[in-house]
């Protein structure tokens, strides 16, 4: 086939469907799943190899000599080696706990909060020695107080706030009483001790951090609250969504199913009379029940592609196994099934078809096919030739094209083709039988088995359908998955 | 000749393919729900039994009864059973697996509804030749 001024088209890849991920549970006050607080520990523990990282690298600047006194700064000592060991143990400790056995809420609570608590000792430590009231590092347990809110319900999160204002008053009250010695890492002493003049401008200073500390609480909890409860109400429109349209699904489904049962007695009586189970049928009777036969067999197919669609789109949740499987010999299957209408049409077959074994599901790969073929042979015109082609490709895949010398497809119309009962209008025009839905499989099996399909067409010279099969199955079957038992209501 | 029963909601198809059935030599008692079904079998065993899958009474009642005849009745338990449906397990049209496992649900052949009713004298026939080259010698 010469195609000049083809147009193409690829189907874009479906995303890959995979179970919603977690959300929160709905409720006033939500209780975290476990593997949120998981996540959320394991997230704390890499954020706290930064923070190891800082505290190391300022101890080592410190031992540089003289390094730090010219920037106006007291060398640390051995306190910032002191908190980065603390945080190391702990962070191995608290992944060691999460990877393991914690699989359990309160496994996980206790995971998270002892990190918090860890922390807040930790950063109550750091702050003593770099200077509680002449600098502000006692602000560092913000952090800690707006992540709380973030991922913490209210409750949680006003604990962790009152902890980090006890410890931090704790330990002012410690070094103002003399309890602690006088530390920071300012060089100039006088600093501190001009503070310490005026009683009033002292209780400023150390009342400011915990009433900051609370207001930022009380706003990033009631923030976050609001963005949970959105959070939280998506999630359920998007739940109630999902279940609306596999509803929908399996109605149509039992709905077409119903309809084959009263079309079975039409075909089967039929039979009965054709076959002369019934005795001999005059001429005129054979002509009408060859017509009540021809528009059963169209109404059997019709019916057969609306089940074939409706149980592609449901049966997402067990993925048929996908066994590697020789694609020429199921296009060879797909050809002789096809062939007889192909000779009723004066259409022949030129089939190059090279063994090409991929992981494959075989009525899905036979569905797909056999639309392909069948379309080709439908929209040729009388006398056309069908090149078929299955090669494999040297990434292990195979392609799989179909050309035909039919009609073409109008570049603007190309998009549209897969769309359930679209049909363009030279199509019906050539083909008053095909019900629409041919395309609308193919694209079901694309979607489910993560194949890619292009079309290439020009109106008056031909359509070529190439398909992509990938090496490795895309989407393979999770092991030890448990089957329900009955009907399933909400597949998908 | 052999003693088949026909089991399905449907009468004007239960009446077809009973017709052809008799046609081709055998005896066809037809059941139209499965109570029924199960009753005629325990008065009088049949060779093969021919099961619809979906009827008033549950959508996957023919399944049911299937598992029924295979794991409950002993007498019953090695009937053939050709079970007239779309479903099964590679083309499940919105069953669990868990209903249509081949060995979960040992049906002997399905056959896709709306059934050519050569095919279904043809298969019937198979079915019975195989059930007994697998039958012991009468001694």
């Amino acid at each position: 086939m010469t195609m000049c001024a083809m147009a193409s088209y690829t189907l874009p890849l479906a995303e890959r469907r995979t179970a919603p991920a977690a959300s929160l549970p709905a409720g006033p006050s939500p209780e975290l799943p476990e593997g949120i607080l998981l996540r959320n520990a394991l997230w704390f523990c890499r954020l706290r190899w930064l923070v190891l990282g800082l505290f190391a690298g300022f101890g080592l600047l410190g031992l540089a000599p003289g390094l730090l006194a010219r920037a106006g700064l007291r060398p640390p000592g051995a306190w910032p080696f002191i908190a980065a060991a603390v945080l190391l143990a702990a962070n191995v400790l608290a992944l060691a706990h999460a990877r393991g056995a914690a699989r359990h809420l309160a496994a996980a609570s206790t995971n998270l909060w002892a990190q918090i608590i860890n922390d807040l000792v930790v950063l109550t430590y750091v702050v003593h020695h770099v200077g509680s009231l002449e600098t502000a590092v006692g602000f560092a347990y913000l952090f800690h107080i707006v992540l709380s809110c973030i991922f913490f319900p209210r409750r949680w999160s006003f604990l962790v706030t009152m902890l980090a204002c006890g410890l931090y008053l704790g330990c002012v009250a410690l070094e103002e009483a003399g309890s602690l010695a006088q530390a920071g890492i300012y060089a100039n002493a006088a600093l501190r001790e001009q503070m310490d003049l005026l009683p009033g401008v002292r209780l400023a200073h150390v009342g400011w951090a915990p009433f900051t500390w609370i207001v930022v609480w009380y706003l990033a909890a009631h923030l976050s609250a609001e963005v949970q409860s959105r959070d939280r109400e998506l999630a359920e429109t998007n739940r109630r969504l999902l279940a609306a349209q596999e509803e929908r699904r399996q109605h149509m489904l039992r709905t077409t199913h119903e309809l084959k049962a009263p079309f079975s007695a039409i075909h089967a009586n039929v039979q009965l009379l054709t076959k002369g189970h019934c005795g001999e049928l005059p001429a005129e009777a054979h002509a009408v029940l060859g017509r009540i036969s021809t528009r059963c067999r169209r109404l059997a197919n019709e019916i057969q592609e609306m089940l074939q669609l409706a149980n592609l789109a449901s049966a997402t949740e067990e993925p048929p196994p996908k066994p590697v499987l020789d694609l020429s010999q199921i296009m060879r299957w797909c050809l002789a099934q096809v062939a007889p209408r192909a000779e009723e049409r004066q259409v022949t077959f030129d089939a190059d078809l090279q063994p090409a074994p991929v992981p494959v599901v075989e009525d899905h790969a036979k569905m797909l096919f056999g639309n392909l073929v069948s379309n080709a042979v439908t929209y040729s015109h009388p006398g056309g030739h069908v090149a078929v082609a299955v090669t494999p490709e040297p990434d292990g895949g195979a392609c799989a094209t179909v050309a035909d010398q039919g009609i073409g497809i109008a570049p603007a119309k190309l998009p549209r083709i897969f769309e359930p009962y679209y049909r363009a209008d030279e199509a019906v025009r050539h083909n008053r039988e095909s019900t629409g839905l041919g395309l609308a499989i193919v694209r079901q099996v694309a979607d489910t088995d993560g194949l890619r399909v292009g079309v290439e067409s020009e109106p008056g010279v031909g359509t070529r359908f190439t398909v992509q099969f990938p090496g490795s199955d895309p989407n393979p079957v999770a092991e030890g998955k448990e089957d329900r038992h009955g009907l399933s209501p909400a597949r998908g | 000749m052999a003693y088949l029963l026909l089991v399905d909601d449907d009468e004007d198809f239960a009446a077809a393919a009973a017709k052809v059935l008799r046609g081709a030599g055998h005896e066809v008692h037809v059941a139209l729900d499965t109570d029924s079904a199960v009753e005629s079998m325990q008065q009088r065993r049949p060779d093969l039994a021919i099961l619809d899958v979906m009827f008033p009474e549950s959508s996957s009642a023919g399944f049911d009864l299937a598992r029924q005849i295979r794991q409950d009745i002993k007498a019953l338990r090695d009937v053939p059973l050709l079970m007239l449906t779309a479903v099964n397990s590679r083309f499940p049209l919105g069953f669990s697996s868990k209903d249509i496992d081949e060995h979960w649900l040992p049906v002997d052949d399905f056959l896709e509804k709306p059934v050519d009713l050569d095919l279904l004298c043809a298969r019937v026939g198979d079915l019975l030749a195989r059930a007994a080259s697998q039958r012991p010698p009468r001694k």
